[in-house]
């Protein structure tokens, strides 16, 4: 087993290299989350504005509430990086 | 403004010899709401009856049928043609109705009947090709494997050759990764020839009924579809020669037709008794006293017309939008939404002033603005009306507040103007030129937040002017604002408390103060206070909205989108300059080959894709994340809608004039 030695350098570098896999996290989960919540949304949302069309506008307000789940990713991930 | 056109209930009633001329005033006006009268016990029609229709309105729907039915031949629809300067008078519409529309009609119906044939035809020889397709491997001509009376003939793909146990003739080659088999055989042997071959795996395959080798009738279709073809074309230019020619004519007939069909038809929706007539409408108030003189004078005064009083909140008022120009195509988005309620707060103009400024914050970039500005002018040729021309307008406004925003921004398809950003940065450290701090992220999160704090708080404002003027009720009335008033409280009162304890840029600093409680000072005491009051406030209305407490900061933080969304369209932007010029072109350029020209075209070709799918994606973002911040975070806060569209009996006139 190789002890490597840990210099300041290193640490900050890995730390910079933690963040970003942080910011990558928090996105994609976040993505996930919004797509698996807007599938069904949305597939009810297209039948229900197939059938009425006057649905159309609460339909998509319908779909797009899960959106507020990666938009606070985004939110964590650009904090995160900057 | 802010507020639907004011209505009047219209009451007209008068004896049924003025039906006619009342109809017809009604109609010109175009500004009569007919309220569709229902047979029932209700208080002062009793017995009264629904009209008869107009004499003539059978005539005219046939006749309507028939133009409706040329317009179909030709192409034709109103809705596609301009007006013209001249509009054609009635009267010669009408003659020419009875002098040329026979002639017309058949004329259409010979030249559909001709392409539909000439359609028929061409689909009728290129079946046929096809199932000539497989025989072209076959030399011989197809006539001489028909007819036989001693012998049957199998003619199918078989995947692997195949040799009969009975007596036979065979002629098998490769075929399009089988083979094509034809076989003879003695008829009393047929049996089993087909009981082998089907073991075998053969499909059978119809026999063509053609004189000729499959490759000499092929060759003759083809050339039969090539001169039908021209044929057609030869009729579908005489075709649209007519349509230029009888287009004017067919829309000003519509247009008359379809006039002198709904006026027959109005009656319909009227009360009537034996001798007279009662119409209940709505008009905008403005209007009462010009169309109630017009029918004085229509009818020699022998018409009554009087204003009835009516509930603003109970009954289904129609409504119609009270904007200024500059707002007016905003409307349309509003009626995806929903139509305000009448005497509801009406907050088109609110959408049509922040909804471009929010597109903007996000796709703030000149070179995107001017692109889409120059779309927005390419699509008009084909929305020439409706909803679709309103959403181009809202869509150039919002391409205009882009460009300005992309000025303050400094931001030209994700390069840099040759100016520093004015206020906020958004350049993010991409490719070897980044320079500077990097983007201001804390400040346009910080600024998006005060934007959501501040639309939401007037839009529960505004929930509080709705409900002090339309709820009667005094007790629910107090419930009502003093609730909205907590959830106002209960969203500053957090403020404070945040700002007590955390110095935060761009918002008051209110930490450092001495400490009165627990290490909570004078504003944090005086923000959970107003956050407690709050609660007591909103749990009066209902307790069940003490469910909802945690949207005040979810629908806050919801506007961060307005900076995150922008960042992410940005950072696509200059990652794809990054890709396509530097890590593709630059080094090319540095020393020029042939094969390094194809590299930079290459390179030029991620640019356009990236930045066209950017764009794409900046519609999407810039437009559906700003109006999603109206529907789900601002129009929850005040807004029921549900009004019923203001729709007038009557149509202004595009192509026909008295």
């Amino acid at each position: 087993m190789v002890v490597e030695t840990m210099t300041i350098e290193v640490a900050q570098a890995s730390a910079v290299g933690f963040k970003a896999i942080g910011a990558g996290l928090a996105v994609g989960l976040t993505g996930m989350g919004t797509g698996l919540a807007q599938f069904g949304i949305g597939a009810a949302a297209v039948g229900a504005t197939a059938e009425n069309k006057e649905m159309f506008g609460l339909a998509l307000l319908f779909t797009v509430i899960p959106e507020t789940i990666v938009i606070f990713g985004l939110v964590v991930a650009l904090l995160l990086l900057f | 403004m802010f507020e639907p056109q004011t209505m009047s209930k219209l009451l007209i009633a008068a004896s049924k010899d003025q039906l006619e001329a009342v109809v017809r005033e009604l109609y010109r006006h175009n500004l009569f709401h007919i309220e569709d009268f229902v047979e029932s016990n209700a208080q002062g029609l009793e017995g009264c009856k629904i009209g008869m229709p107009l004499p003539g309105a059978s005539e005219s729907s046939s006749e309507l049928v028939r133009i409706r039915s040329i317009e179909n031949t030709y192409g034709v629809s109103s809705k596609s043609m301009d007006a013209d300067e001249q509009k054609m008078p009635t009267s010669e519409v009408r003659q020419r109705i009875e002098r040329e529309l026979l002639t017309i009609e058949q004329e259409a119906a010979a030249f559909s009947g001709e392409r539909l044939s000439l359609e028929n035809t061409i689909r009728d020889y290129g079946t046929r090709i096809a199932e000539l397709k497989p025989f072209t491997v076959f030399p011989a001509n197809l006539a001489d494997l028909k007819g036989f009376e001693n012998f049957v003939v199998f003619a199918g793909l078989v995947p692997a050759h195949v040799s009969l146990g009975v007596p036979n003739e065979t002629f098998i080659t490769a075929y399009d990764k089988s083979n094509l088999l034809i076989a003879v055989v003695p008829r009393e042997d047929a049996e089993e020839a087909e009981r082998e071959l089907f073991e075998a795996g053969f499909q059978s395959i119809p026999i063509p009924d053609e004189n000729g080798t499959a490759g000499e009738r092929t060759v003759w279709y083809t050339h039969e579809i090539t001169r039908l073809e021209g044929d057609l074309e030869v009729v579908s230019g005489r075709i649209s020669a007519q349509k230029v020619k009888n287009a004017t004519f067919l829309v000003a007939c519509d247009e008359l037709l379809t006039a002198e069909v709904e006026r027959a038809e109005a009656p319909l929706r009227f009360a009537t008794t034996e001798e007279t007539f009662v119409a209940e409408g709505w008009v905008p108030t403005d209007t009462v006293e010009a169309l109630t003189s017009d029918l004085q004078s229509a009818t020699g005064g022998k018409v009554f017309v009087s204003e009835v009083e009516f509930d603003p909140i109970e009954d289904a008022v129609p409504v119609e939008y009270n904007n200024p120009d500059f707002s007016k195509p905003t409307e349309m988005l509003m009626d995806v939404y929903s139509r305000p309620q009448y005497g509801e707060f009406d907050p088109t103009i609110l959408v049509s002033i922040v909804f471009p400024i929010f597109f903007g914050f996000i796709l703030g970039d000149v070179g995107y603005g001017i692109i889409l500005l120059a779309l927005g002018y390419y699509l008009r040729k084909f929305l020439k009306e409706g909803a679709g021309q309103q959403l181009l307008v809202v869509f150039r406004n919002a391409s205009i507040s882009s460009i300005i925003f992309g000025l303050l921004y400094s931001e030209f398809l994700g390069f840099a103007l040759p100016w520093d950003p004015i206020g906020i940065n958004r350049h993010l450290l991409i490719g070897s030129h980044a320079t500077g701090h990097g983007p201001d992220v804390v400040l346009m999160l910080v600024l998006s937040i005060w934007v959501g704090i501040l639309h939401i708080t007037l839009g529960r404002m505004i929930h509080m002017y709705n409900a002090s003027k339309m709820i009667k009720s005094g007790h629910l009335r107090s419930k009502v604002v003093f609730g909205q008033l907590g959830w106002i409280l209960v969203m500053w009162g957090a403020l404070l408390m945040l700002w007590s304890l955390f110095d935060m840029p761009l918002m008051p600093v209110l930490a450092g103060y001495p400490a009165i409680y627990q290490g909570i000072n004078g504003f944090g005491i005086a923000g959970a206070v107003l956050v407690l009051v709050g609660i007591i406030f909103i749990g009066r209305e209902s307790p069940l909205e003490l469910m909802e407490l945690p949207t005040v900061i979810s629908h806050v933080l919801s506007y961060a989108r307005l900076a995150a969304v922008g960042l992410s369209s940005v950072a696509i932007a200059m990652v794809t300059n990054y890709i396509a010029i530097e890590l593709i072109i630059d080094p090319q350029l540095a020393n020029l080959s042939i094969f390094g020209v194809l590299i930079i075209l290459i390179g030029i070709v991620v640019f356009l894709i990236g930045h066209t799918l950017n764009i794409a994606l900046g519609i999407l973002g810039g437009g559906l994340h700003s109006i999603r911040l109206h529907y789900v975070e601002f129009f929850t806060k005040f807004y029921k809608g549900g009004g019923k569209k203001y729709e007038p009996f009557g149509k202004l006139r595009k192509f026909t004039e008295d």
